[in-house]
């Protein structure tokens, strides 16, 4: 009994992001949450980043699946370098959190990314969709506020006529419109190119009938002008892309390096 | 006086009335066939959270909690007269199949759906991807396997196997098939088709898993013959299955509730039982790099697990 409470303990505070409370002795933390995603990979990216940032200057990686308890370790001023979504740093930056961007992500050269409204091509415009299901990885907020701004202000009505089916990841959100579960994917544009890739023919089957506006992939992001050891830390990661291990974790957040902004 | 006592049964009955659940009965009854089982409770949960969302109103019947399930779901089915009953578990599906009297029917979480007897108004979500999916989802990791080999029984699996042929000839990928009559004779298919192929796929056919030997086998030899080994579950990681693809638990849940929704309002899109929409990846980083396989490192980001080598390996 006693190691099924103490099994279910760990889980608990792990999974919640409690686990900061135990690092209260050790060096800088970095804090992630990502409602752009739905996947559950915690315990791998908490493996992979802690063994990675612990030979490197002994820092550590705290993964949430909750908005919440992220949001409520920003208030406390726990962590110290966080990353975030470009969406949620907007809407806490809305809410007077003072949090700056020191990098932002990349992929093959991009730091930006927009979304994209998919559909099979029998679906012509977007009045289609009243009464379908759109497929969409992340918050349900977060797909809700991307459709939102898709439809415009023209067809913002649609959407509490639209069911919105969060899947782990776009991919999953693509083939869901291939296969017949949704009639509408909400997914990065790079996704798409990534069906093209391996599944050609139900790419070709699909159209896009709207765009968001251009957002940067993931940002790291600090409350304040960065002290000596947060730099140490930011350093350490904008290097990571140069070993094989850093690159490789950084491809489980989707990324491949980071890049200072100008 | 009279007239007093009548104003305040009147108030008494105002409020007993608008309390919630007793105003109308509930839209949808859950009937869960285990509630313990993770599974299960996780598709249960799900499904709610969305219903919630979108303020429909359920009950719920554990088939575990209750001594004589039959009898009592019966009576509930009479009592809350729901408009649509959501099954999940064959048990849970086949006894409310029993006294739904023409109503809308839902399932998951139900193996092998074929074989259920499903009457017109009934829809579900399967509990396996399609072989379509994770081809695709095979191709994204590893782009450039063109051989993949399977054994299956003839008699349980031909059909499925000519679907996995077809879905993966779409997609340019070749599928070498060996059947098997009983265990005893995976041994020597495993010598024969190994060599001709680029990987393995386990698929679930009950004599070519009919035991623990027969697993040892196939990845002794897909070991000895350093070939990659693929399987629907991720219960083969620990054998050294370089890959495993399954559907999404909690996706299950979420689509079923989407469903149930559509159903509600007669708007259900082509197609009885949908595949599920969501996947689960695990990938076996011990394996691939003792392979040294060519691997689509952008797919990293779609894995929920990544395992890597024991320690004392």
């Amino acid at each position: 009994m006693k190691r099924i409470l103490s099994v279910f303990f760990i889980f608990f505070v792990f999974i919640t992001g409690g686990y900061w409370s135990a690092y209260s002795n050790v060096g800088s933390i970095i804090y992630f949450y990502n409602p752009e995603t739905n996947i559950n990979n915690f315990a791998t990216l908490k493996t992979a980043f802690d063994t990675y940032l612990v030979n490197h200057g002994g820092y550590y990686f705290q993964p949430f699946d909750d908005r919440e308890n992220f949001e409520a370790v920003i208030q406390e001023k726990k962590g110290d370098i966080y990353l975030l979504s470009s969406w949620h740093l907007k809407a806490l930056q809305q809410k007077k959190v003072p949090l700056e961007i020191a990098l932002v992500g990349t992929s093959k050269g991009n730091t930006m990314q927009r979304k994209v409204l998919s559909t099979k091509k029998d679906i012509a415009n977007v009045s289609m969709l009243k009464n379908t299901v759109v497929a969409g990885a992340g918050s349900e907020e977060y797909i809700h506020s991307v459709l939102k701004q898709i439809l415009g202000k023209g067809q913002e009505a649609l959407l509490k006529d639209i069911k919105i089916l969060i899947v782990p990841k776009d991919i999953d959100a693509l083939m869901a419109v291939g296969f017949g579960m949704a009639t509408a994917a909400i997914s990065a544009e790079s996704s798409l190119d990534k069906l093209a890739m391996f599944n050609p023919n139900q790419f070709r089957e699909l159209h896009s009938l709207g765009f968001s506006e251009k957002d940067y992939l993931l940002i790291a992001a600090t409350l304040k002008k960065p002290e000596p050891q947060e730099v140490e830390l930011l350093e350490v990661l904008r290097k990571m892309s140069e070993a094989d291990a850093g690159g490789e974790n950084l491809k489980l957040l989707g990324i491949d390096g980071w890049r200072t902004l100008q | 006086m009279k007239m007093i006592n009548f104003c305040k049964l009147l108030v008494l009955l105002a409020a007993f009335f608008a309390t919630p659940g007793f105003a109308e009965s509930s839209k949808v009854l859950i009937v869960n066939s285990d509630n313990t089982v993770y599974r299960y409770e996780t598709i249960a949960t799900e499904f709610k959270k969305v219903l919630q969302q979108n303020a429909y109103q359920w009950t719920e019947f554990n088939l575990d909690r209750h001594a004589n399930a039959e009898e009592e779901l019966k009576r509930l089915i009479q009592q809350e007269n729901p408009e649509l009953i959501y099954s999940i578990g064959t048990k849970a599906y086949s006894l409310a199949r029993i006294h739904a009297h023409n109503k809308k029917m839902l399932f998951s979480a139900v193996i092998n759906w074929r074989r259920l007897d499903i009457d017109a108004g009934t829809y579900g979500v399967a509990n396996e991807l399609s072989s379509a999916q994770e081809i695709s989802l095979l191709r994204y990791f590893f782009p450039t396997i063109k051989k993949i080999g399977l054994l299956y029984n003839d008699k349980f699996s031909r059909e499925y196997v000519e679907t996995i042929k077809k879905d993966a000839s779409a997609l340019g990928i070749n599928i070498v098939t060996q059947s098997v009559n009983d265990a005893q004779e995976i041994g020597e298919a495993l010598d024969q088709l190994l060599p001709k192929i680029d990987m393995f796929w386990i698929i679930s056919d009950p004599i070519v898993l009919s035991g623990k030997d027969s697993v040892r086998q196939i990845f002794q030899a897909a070991e000895q013959q350093k070939k990659p080994v693929y399987a629907y579950s991720d219960v083969f990681i620990e054998h050294g299955a370089v890959l495993a693809i399954s559907a999404d638990i909690a996706t299950i849940g979420r689509q079923s509730a989407n469903l149930a929704m559509m159903m509600d309002k007669d708007k259900v899109p082509g197609g009885t039982v949908q595949v599920p929409a969501g996947s689960t990846i695990t990938l076996n980083k011990c394996v691939l790099d003792a392979l040294q396989l060519k691997f689509n490192q952008d797919a990293l980001d779609s894995v929920n697990k990544i395992v890597g080598c024991a320690k004392n390996d």
